[in-house]
C-alpha cells in the first residue's frame, strides 16, 4: 500500500509518499510565491527518486485547509485530479487537524494556529485528542481569551505571528499523519473541495 | 496520417471548460460549465467566487467531456492549456489539472495564450488560409492581428484604452441591464434607431482603437436626458452606441486589410458574437470581396474547444512546456 500525501494550504509544500507505513520520501520547502510553478516538478521529481510512477500510488491524503485560498486550490486540485483519473481513494483532512497529530509532544493544550491577516486566525484548540475549539476563522484576540483558562498551552504554526506563549514550528511528521487518517473512508474525489472556513468577501458584503 | 486527437482545458474567467478536439479542426465532444448565474448577482466577475467554482467543476467537466467523447485519455496525443492572460485563481485550477493529467499520462503539455485560442475558434469553421487579418474583439481585448502563418502573430494596433467588451458592459450597466450586458445591448440595438448622436472615436491614421470616450459619451448623453427629465429610448441608445462602436472597428479593420493587401479575415472573441458586427463584417466581405471566418455562436465565448484547436497547431510546431509552466495573468501574444 502506497499513499501519497499532499499539503500546499500554506506557501510550503509538504508531500511524501508513504510505503506499508514507512514514509520513504518527502519533500518540505517554503516555495512561496512559486508554489503553483513547482508544486508539481517537485512532486515528479519525488516519484523519480523513488522509482516509482503515478500509478504506483493507491491512495491520496491531501489537506483541504484552511490556509492560503489559491494555495489550497493547487492541492485539492492536484490530489482531486489525480485520484478521479486513476480511480483510487482519496481521503481529505483538515490542515489544522494534521497539525496537531503531527505535534508528538506531551503538551496537554495543543493550539493549531495559521495567520488568516486583519487579526485573524484559523485555529481549533486540542486537549490531547479531544477537540475543545472546533476549527474555525477567529479573531486572535478571542482565541486568547478562550485560552485564558488554561496554564499552560502550545501553539503550532508556521507563520510568523506575535503569540504570547509558547510557540512551536510547525514541521509535518507526515508518516504519523497519513498513518492517523489513512483508515477513514474515502471521499468521492469529484466532492473533494477546500474547506476555507470563511466566505469571500463579496459574499460577507452582501449578508 | 494518424489521428491527433488534443484534449483541451480552459478557466480562465467564469466559464470551466474542457474538449477534445480532432486534428485541429473537428470538436469530438465540448463540456461548458457557466458561473454566468452565480456572478450576475454581483453585477460581474467576482475573482474568488469564480476560483471556488471552477475547483468544484474541473473533474466534473473532465469526466463528462471524455464520456461525451467515449475515449479514455490514453488515446489523447496532448493536453492544452489556456495559460494567460485570464483572472490568477481561475487560470491554476485549469493549469494544475492540466499538469496533473500530464503527469499522470506523460503526455506533452501544449501553453495555449487565450486570445490565439479565440483566434483558432475559426479553425473549426473551416481551413485558416494566410496571410490573414484577425479583428480580436473580447472584454479583455480590441486587436487588429496580422498572421503569415499559423503562430505568427503581428500586432498591427489595439485598444488605447477599455476593450470593446467592457465598453458594451459599461455601457449596458449606464442603462440598467442586468450582467453580462454586452450580449443585451445587441438584443436591443436590433430593435432601435441610431438615433442619438455620438462620436466615432480615434479617426486617425493609425490602427488602434478607443472606447473610453465613447463610453463617457454614452454616460454623459445619459445624465443629460436624466438631469432633464427625458425620457430615455433604450433601444435607440444601445443601436446608436452599437453603430458607432461596430463602425469604429470597421474602419481600422479596412484600412489594415486594404493597406497590407490581405484578403483573408477572421474574426475571434465574445463580441464576435454581436449581429451587428456580424452584419458590418458581411458588408465588408462583399465591399472588399474577402475571404471571412466568423465563428459560430457556441465558439465566440470562452470555451476549450478553441483551446484544444489552437492546441493542435502548437503541437505541431514543437511547441511543448514542461511541468513547471505557470499561469500569467497578462501576457504577449506570440
Amino acid at each position: 500500500m502506497r499513499i501519497l500525501y499532499i499539503d500546499t494550504s500554506s506557501s510550503y509544500l509538504y508531500t511524501g509518499i508513504v510505503e506499508d507505513e514507512h514514509l520513504i520520501s518527502e519533500v518540505k520547502e517554503n516555495l512561496s510565491l512559486n508554489l503553483s510553478r513547482l508544486a508539481l516538478p517537485k512532486i515528479a521529481s519525488m516519484f523519480e527518486e523513488c522509482s516509482l510512477r503515478p500509478n504506483d500510488i493507491d491512495k491520496i491524503i491531501v489537506v483541504n485547509g484552511p490556509g492560503s485560498f489559491t494555495g489550497v486550490r493547487i492541492g485539492i486540485t492536484i490530489a482531486k485530479v489525480y485520484a478521479w483519473s486513476l480511480n483510487i481513494p482519496i481521503i481529505s483532512i483538515n490542515g489544522l487537524e494534521a497539525m496537531s497529530v503531527s505535534f508528538s509532544v506531551s503538551a496537554s493544550i495543543k493550539v493549531p494556529v495559521i495567520d488568516a491577516r486583519r487579526g485573524y486566525v484559523y485555529a481549533t484548540i486540542y486537549n490531547n485528542d479531544n477537540v475543545l475549539l472546533k476549527p474555525q476563522y477567529i479573531l486572535l484576540s478571542d482565541l486568547m481569551s478562550r485560552l485564558n483558562k488554561f496554564d499552560n498551552y502550545t501553539f503550532i504554526t508556521n507563520n510568523e505571528i506575535e503569540l504570547s506563549g509558547e510557540k512551536c514550528k510547525y514541521n509535518p511528521d507526515i508518516g504519523t499523519i497519513v498513518n492517523k487518517f489513512c483508515q477513514r473512508l474515502p471521499d468521492n474525489p469529484h466532492s473533494v473541495n477546500p474547506e476555507y472556513l470563511k466566505l469571500t468577501e463579496a459574499e460577507e458584503s452582501r449578508i | 496520417m494518424k489521428d491527433i486527437y488534443i484534449l483541451g482545458i480552459e478557466s480562465s474567467c467564469d466559464e470551466t471548460s474542457c474538449s477534445i478536439v480532432k486534428n485541429g479542426t473537428i470538436d469530438i465532444s465540448t463540456v461548458i460549465s457557466s458561473q454566468i448565474d452565480i456572478h450576475k448577482d454581483y453585477g460581474g466577475v467576482v475573482p474568488e467566487i469564480a476560483s471556488r467554482h471552477h475547483v468544484k467543476n474541473i473533474t466534473i467537466v473532465i469526466e463528462e467531456c471524455l464520456r461525451k467523447a467515449n475515449m479514455v485519455m490514453e488515446e489523447i496525443a496532448a493536453i492544452a492549456i489556456t495559460y494567460g492572460p485570464g483572472l490568477i485563481g481561475s487560470l491554476l485550477v485549469g493549469l494544475e489539472a492540466a499538469k496533473t493529467l500530464s503527469f499522470i499520462y506523460n503526455k506533452p503539455l501544449i501553453p495555449v495564450h487565450h486570445i490565439a485560442g479565440h483566434i483558432y475558434a475559426n479553425s473549426i469553421e473551416k481551413k485558416m488560409e494566410f496571410p490573414l487579418l484577425a479583428l480580436v474583439v473580447s472584454g479583455g481585448h480590441t486587436e487588429l492581428i496580422l498572421m503569415k502563418d499559423h503562430y505568427k502573430f503581428e500586432k498591427l494596433g489595439g485598444t488605447l484604452d477599455d476593450a470593446i467588451g467592457e465598453c458594451y458592459d459599461k455601457v449596458a450597466r449606464v442603462i440598467g441591464l442586468e450582467y453580462p450586458g454586452g450580449p443585451k445591448i445587441d438584443q436591443l440595438a436590433l430593435r432601435g434607431k441610431p438615433n442619438y448622436k455620438l462620436p466615432i472615436p480615434l479617426r486617425d491614421d493609425s490602427y488602434n482603437f478607443s472606447f473610453s470616450g465613447l463610453k463617457s459619451a454614452v454616460i454623459n448623453l445619459n445624465h443629460n436626458l436624466v438631469q432633464r427629465k427625458e425620457s430615455i429610448n433604450k433601444e435607440d441608445l444601445a443601436a446608436s452606441f452599437q453603430q458607432v462602436a461596430v463602425e469604429s472597428l470597421i474602419l481600422k479593420t479596412r484600412k489594415a486589410l486594404i493597406e497590407n493587401n490581405i484578403k483573408n479575415l477572421i474574426i475571434a472573441g465574445g463580441v464576435a458574437a454581436s449581429t451587428g458586427l456580424r452584419e458590418a463584417v458581411k458588408k465588408l466581405q462583399k465591399e472588399l470581396d474577402l475571404n471571412v471566418t466568423i465563428p459560430s455562436m457556441k465558439y465566440c465565448t470562452d470555451n476549450a474547444t478553441m483551446i484544444a484547436a489552437a492546441g493542435y497547431y502548437a503541437y505541431r510546431l514543437g511547441r511543448v512546456a514542461d511541468l513547471s509552466l505557470n499561469s500569467k495573468s497578462n501576457d504577449k501574444l506570440n
